[in-house]
């Protein structure tokens, strides 16, 4: 009789309750960190460069952000996360606007549709300088039509491809002075200290 | 197979009978379908979450018109001139409109070089002049460096004159 039972009940059991809790401390951590990118933002890449400073105080919004990225074939995207914006400046509310400074070369997103290996699926609005200099004013403008809060501006983002040459920005800077825009902030990824020393 | 009582004898010893019946009750709840969800999520958000979240550096613009000149005291001044290959060159005004010589610094003493220069003259005014080929990421960086250090940031994006280029010319490119 005991023979029989014995093998009948091998009765392997794992405790899983060390597992679960530390699966679920993860779980924890990654939801508190994450930050989600939006997709639509993501619509031009560029290789950031690294900086060690960082402001604990200037911090990037939520909303309201206006991004000015500059791809390493020198062309400048503007885009604003508002879509009532977008639509009411470009037309289109998944339109993002293309300022190629430099007058001596074409801009390679108008030949292949990318910019830097990256295929880019929003309607390009071409702008010139003049063109440029007015849009950056009237998305300020706009913005402040349709949160009617006479205060509200947009928190200017630059990324800088790092390998784009400093003109290209130095136009844009003009631009920005131009357009009342004279405080903006540059985008970089962290870097750890201890490599530079 | 009754054993109970061995392993805690002083919970409750003159309950014994009670203390039997609770065990033999097992009620077992089946975690796998939890952990397969929580595993789930768990992948989820290592997948979606970009842990090295940007970072900002802020820049500010003189305020006023383009054409506004602004008075400095050229002593004061401190001219930061970074040529199309990196190179990053000092040089020190005089109240009498001239410069000191120029000097070639690295990358990571600029923060350095800046404190040394503002501990003697705490009005200093950097004017930034950078090659417009050079890359961005080198100006990133001397940016970063300015921010680093100690000092009270007081600068200006400038343009770079031929009068600059030539001076970086003649301390080596």
């Amino acid at each position: 009789m005991r023979k029989v039972r014995e093998i009948k009940k091998p009765d392997i059991k794992i405790d899983m309750t060390p597992m679960v809790d530390v699966i679920m401390l993860l779980l924890t951590f990654f939801m508190l960190t994450a930050t989600f990118r939006a997709a639509e933002s993501e619509a031009v890449e560029v290789a950031l460069p690294q900086s060690i400073y960082s402001d604990p105080d200037n911090k990037m919004r939520e909303s309201d952000v206006m991004t000015l990225s500059l791809t390493k074939d020198g062309d400048i995207f503007v885009d604003v996360d508002n879509y009532k914006i977008r639509e009411k400046i470009f037309g289109d509310q998944f339109a993002i606007g293309l300022y190629h400074p430099d007058s001596t070369s074409q801009s390679t997103v108008m030949q292949t549709g990318k910019a830097g290996d990256k295929e880019i699926k929003r309607k390009v609005v071409v702008m010139n300088k003049a063109q440029f200099d007015k849009v950056l004013v009237d998305l300020k403008n706009s913005l402040r039509s349709v949160t009617g809060n006479k205060q509200a501006s947009f928190q200017v983002v630059v990324k800088g491809d790092k390998d784009v040459s400093y003109g290209v920005f130095e136009d844009l800077m003009a631009s920005l002075h131009e357009s009342d825009n004279k405080i903006f902030s540059l985008v970089t990824m962290i870097k750890s200290e201890s490599k530079k020393e | 197979m009754a054993g109970g009582g061995f392993d805690a004898p002083e919970v409750a010893q003159g309950k014994g009978n009670k203390h039997k019946k609770s065990k033999a009750a097992g009620v077992r709840i089946d975690m796998t379908p939890m952990v397969d969800v929580i595993m789930l999520l768990l992948t989820f958000f290592m997948l979606t979450t970009t842990l090295s979240a940007p970072q900002l550096m802020k820049v500010s613009l003189p305020k006023g018109d383009v054409k506004d000149k602004v008075k400095v005291d050229m002593g004061n001044v401190l001219y930061v001139r970074v040529s199309e290959k990196g190179n990053i060159y000092f040089a020190q005004g005089r109240s009498d409109g001239s410069e000191s010589e120029m000097k070639k610094v690295e990358v990571k003493n600029i923060a350095t070089e800046l404190e040394k220069i503002y501990a003697v003259n705490n009005n200093l005014l950097l004017l930034l002049k950078f090659d417009r080929k050079m890359k961005y990421n080198v100006m990133s960086d001397v940016f970063d460096e300015i921010s680093r250090a100690k000092i009270e940031r007081r600068y200006a994006f400038l343009k770079m004159e031929d009068v600059d280029l030539q001076k970086i010319v003649a301390a080596g490119g």
